[in-house]
């Protein structure tokens, strides 16, 4: 039996199947595995847009409902950015596009999870391909990237499996709607949950479990490294959002006020580190810390609008992030990464570059007319929603933090000089147009997207 | 709809990229008299304005209108900015007057906005294009006076942020009902600790963009490095948005805060007013002379709106206009004195009256509207504002009469200095040319004719509609409405 709300995670599956096909069949250095991909990519993603929503639990493993759909929509477009990126002249293997099929196959799986066995399959399907990824440049920074993401990721695992085994030994279940039931947390299942949380939040790179996170993000070649900034990240915060404001809704008083303590931890620590960075993609990657601070702001806050507002925002911040990297991949040419300097002048050389660095940079300031200052608005009123004023300011206080690390590459930008001559390729420069104009689209009008989202993130128990 | 034009028609100046070069400067111009004549229309027949559900999910309205408050707001900035356009070289770059355009739409936006959200995102987007013409056109230390101009507004704003959220969210449980809507959110009291702390959040970022006393750090370098037609733009147009702010949004919502912190208030003013007299009465730069002078005048705005008094809510509006075209004007002038003469030092200038007569005549003019003589434009706000204050503090009123010496003190001082004595021998000198006296002479023409004429202002204030609903505060408060 199909049921129509799982197409397009059957579409996905049958991406990976073709790819791999392809991959044993076409030439080295074809582009044919990379269209396909992307056509099936872009398929899932469209399937699960047009979609009517309508929950659908299976078996008790799976729920799949319109919050899976956004969380489709997302890690799709990831995938879809990962493969546009790489496209060029076989830089990158033929396996690429199966690989990066099957970790997003993993994130729309996470998205749907009702269960914690599916939680897992799912978070090891994202992860293993991202190991053989991240280390699929041939030169050692790709390879030490590679070797970090894999230990980091396998002790993660092993940790969320164990917090799973001892939610498992306390309550004789594993599936979220159980959890529901409980008003009291016996020790044993407080351990399991904080293990969890601590398992998820690796993926989700939250402070004080980042560390991995800036060497692996400049490691890896950077289609790889978009999809880690956006798909896994997307993945991880909705698999912990479905985790804490479904199943253990009504136990918040468990993890409520640590999670608030780790998501002001984490915007603050993420924007001071990102101060000092010069290398883009390390400067991202800080960024990208900060930013699941304030996703995890939503999540602590522990109300309907900020588990909307969590759910949003991961689309401004994708958005933005996809955008940077973008520009990051045009500049950078045959070369991997670069450097702030290698930013000179290029509003002079490269307008709609800089003008596409632009608009993401300043989104993730949260500049209003960019879709970030809509996500902030949003966290912030789910904060206060909660009562939570503590995570509101702190979340104020990052944010201004953050204005030294986006601004400082706009100024470089205007500056006169010569910097580095930018390498457009098609697929670049249809992922800086289409992320640049979904960010400026959410940012002027944001209606038709909020809605979509906030009715996907309305979980039954939250006030 | 015309006011949605105002604020939509300065974006077409993205044409200027499309044009060669020295095409920019006319794109720009053009577009700008546009947007004036939009004013104009607006002047004769004010539409209801616009008010669209923007975002319904969260109670936001795109809501424009002209009120009594704003509508003369948005007509300084619409003389302004096609003055700051023409002051400025023919030479730039597109993205110097796209910037500029830029910069008008957002403070029209902020002038005209009646949804407290619609108002905040204006806000924060002026400080944008300002932040890229200090980064490109501010000199050697451009870059660094843009990020503080940045941060320190940012500062403010994001803190605002919290505010205009909470704000919202109070008025939901009060009333269940998710709006932002200025005229709503008066109905609410915000009281207690929450209220105190909203409250400051707003002022501490409407002190900022003014700026005022001691939250100007950001000020000094930016008026002084910024090129001249920059400066005016600033400090003419921008720093408005600040005291603009408090009437808008801090006297509806938060009357009951600002009555209980009066005294303090008026005192921040008042210290605000002598600093910045005292500094300009020291400063050995002509620029800075004016940027201080100017710190000083916002000072004397905000004791009109601390006052809560109708009178001195009518004359900061005035004021503030009047305000916006004569430093404006004063540092056109004074960008003109730095390349006509090449230096910007008081003490390497003398006798300029012989070499530059236009020049000197004009300067002379708006010098004295600085002062506040009667009969130009800063003397019928000084005088309303001082109506208020008399009401409100006499002390406070005493100590702003001082002041107003110490005002005559600086602005003869640098008249004096620059203009008469032995005129030096080996300087050289430019004198202004045509253009530049048409300019500067249009803006003199409004300076004399709002100071003959305040009630073209005053009188419509408190009678246009949507009704001004500070100055109605105030009168239900107990201030008398004049």
């Amino acid at each position: 039996m199909i049921i129509p709300m799982l197409e397009p995670e059957f579409l996905m599956g049958i991406g990976v199947l073709v790819t791999l096909v392809l991959a044993m069949v076409v030439r080295e250095r074809s582009n044919t595995a990379y269209w396909s991909g992307l056509v099936f990519a872009v398929a899932a993603g469209v399937r699960s847009f047009t979609l009517h929503p309508a929950a659908h639990l299976v078996g008790g493993m799976m729920v799949a409902d319109g919050y899976g759909l956004v969380v489709n929509i997302m890690v799709t477009a990831a995938v879809a950015a990962g493969l546009l990126l790489a496209f060029d002249s076989g830089r990158y293997t033929v396996e690429f596009p199966a690989l990066i099929l099957l970790a997003g196959l993993g994130g729309m799986i996470m998205g749907l999870a009702a269960n914690f066995i599916l939680l897992f399959l799912g978070l090891e399907l994202l992860s293993l391909p991202l190991y053989i990824l991240a280390a699929s440049r041939r030169d050692a920074r790709s390879g030490e990237a590679g070797l970090k993401y894999l230990l980091t990721g396998a002790f993660s695992s092993g940790v969320l499996l164990f917090g799973m085994a001892l939610l498992y030994g306390s309550t004789g279940t594993v599936t979220f709607i159980n959890y529901t039931t409980l008003h009291l947390i016996p020790v044993l299942l407080g351990a399991g949950l904080a293990l969890v949380i601590v398992g998820l939040g690796y993926k989700l790179a939250i402070v004080p479990f980042h560390m991995w996170v800036p060497d692996v993000y400049e490691g890896s070649p950077t289609p790889v490294t978009t999809f880690m900034a956006f798909g896994t990240k997307v993945a991880a915060a909705a698999a912990l959002l479905r985790v804490l404001a479904f199943g253990f809704a009504l136990t918040s008083g468990v993890w409520g006020l640590a999670l608030g303590y780790f998501a002001v931890l984490t915007m603050l620590a993420g924007n001071l580190l990102a101060l000092p960075q010069r290398d883009l993609k390390r400067l991202l990657a800080w960024s990208g810390v900060g930013n699941a601070g304030y996703v995890l702001v939503g999540i602590a806050s522990h109300t309907v609008s900020g588990a909307q507002a969590a759910l949003f925002y991961l689309l401004p911040y994708g958005m933005a992030i996809v955008l940077a990297f973008g520009v990051i991949r045009v500049l950078e040419g045959q070369q991997e990464g670069a450097q702030m300097e290698d930013l000179t002048g290029l509003a002079h050389r490269e307008p709609w570059l800089a003008a596409g660095l632009t608009v993401a940079l300043l989104s993730l300031a949260g500049i209003p007319l960019t879709a970030g200052f809509f996500g902030k608005f949003y966290l912030i009123k789910g904060a206060l929603q909660g009562d939570q004023w503590g995570m509101a300011i702190g979340l104020v206080v990052a944010t201004i933090v953050s204005l030294g690390v986006y601004f400082r590459p706009i100024q470089y930008m205007f500056r006169e000089g010569e910097g580095r001559p930018a390498q457009w390729s098609v697929g670049a420069a249809v992922v800086v147009a289409g992320a640049a104009f979904v960010t400026l689209f959410i940012g002027v009008y944001p209606q038709p997207l909020l809605h979509f989202v906030a009715h996907a993130a309305t979980f039954t128990w939250l006030r | 709809m015309q006011v949605f034009g105002l604020v939509l028609v300065p974006w077409v100046g993205l044409l200027a990229f499309a044009f060669p070069r020295t095409w920019a400067k006319a794109i720009a111009l053009i577009v700008s008299l546009f947007d004036l004549a939009l004013f104009v229309t607006l002047l004769s027949h004010a539409g209801p304005g616009v008010n669209w559900n923007w975002i319904p999910e969260l109670g936001i309205h795109f809501h424009l209108a002209a009120d009594g408050l704003g509508l003369f707001l948005v007509g300084l900035t619409t003389v302004l900015v096609p003055a700051v356009i023409l002051a400025s070289p023919r030479s730039e770059r597109p993205a110097y007057y796209w910037w500029i355009l830029v910069s008008e739409s957002a403070a029209l936006g902020v002038f005209l906005a009646q949804d407290l959200v619609s108002f905040y995102v204006f806000w924060e987007v002026v400080l944008i294009p300002i932040f890229f013409l200090l980064s490109g056109w501010a000199g050697e230390n451009g870059r660094a006076t843009a990020l503080r101009w940045l941060i320190m507004n940012l500062f403010g704003s994001f803190f605002m942020l919290i505010g205009v959220v909470a704000v919202g969210m109070i008025h939901q449980t009060e009333t269940g009902h998710l709006t932002f809507q200025l005229a709503s959110l008066a109905a609410t009291s915000f009281h207690g600790a929450a209220g105190l702390w909203l409250f400051l959040a707003f002022l501490v970022a409407f002190m900022i963009k003014a700026p005022l006393w001691p939250l100007h750090g950001w000020m000094p370098s930016a008026y002084g490095e910024s090129p001249p037609p920059i400066t005016a733009l600033i400090s003419g147009v921008l720093s408005k948005l600040g005291v603009f702010g408090m009437l808008r949004v801090l006297v509806p919502l938060f009357y009951p805060q600002m009555r209980a912190w009066e005294p303090w208030l008026i005192a921040l003013g008042l210290v605000g007013l002598v600093y910045g007299a005292v500094i300009a009465l020291r400063s050995r730069d002509v620029k800075m002379t004016a940027a201080y002078a100017s710190l000083s005048h916002m000072g004397m705005i905000s004791l009109g709106i601390f006052t809560l008094t109708a009178a001195g809510a009518v004359g900061a509006t005035f004021y503030m206009v009047a305000h916006g075209l004569i430093v404006g004007g004063l540092f056109l002038l004074l960008g003109w004195l730095e390349r006509g003469t090449g230096t910007r030092e008081l003490s390497a200038l003398s006798g300029l009256n012989r070499k530059l007569p236009r020049l000197s005549a004009w300067f002379q003019l708006f010098a004295l509207a600085t002062l506040g003589l009667p009969g130009l434009a800063g003397f019928a706000g000084e005088y309303m504002i001082f109506q208020g204050l008399v009401r409100a503090n006499v002390a406070a009123a005493a100590v702003a009469g001082v002041v107003l010496i110490v005002a005559s003190w600086y602005m003869i001082r640098l008249f004096q200095g620059a203009m008469q004595s032995t005129p030096r021998e080996d300087a050289r000198a430019v004198d202004l040319n045509v253009g530049q006296v048409g300019l500067i002479g249009v803006l003199a023409a409004l300076v004399v004719m709002l100071g003959v004429w305040p009630a073209a202002i005053t009188g419509h204030v408190g009678t246009l509609r949507p009704a001004p609903y500070h100055v109605v505060a105030l009168v239900r408060q107990g201030g008398s409405a004049q």
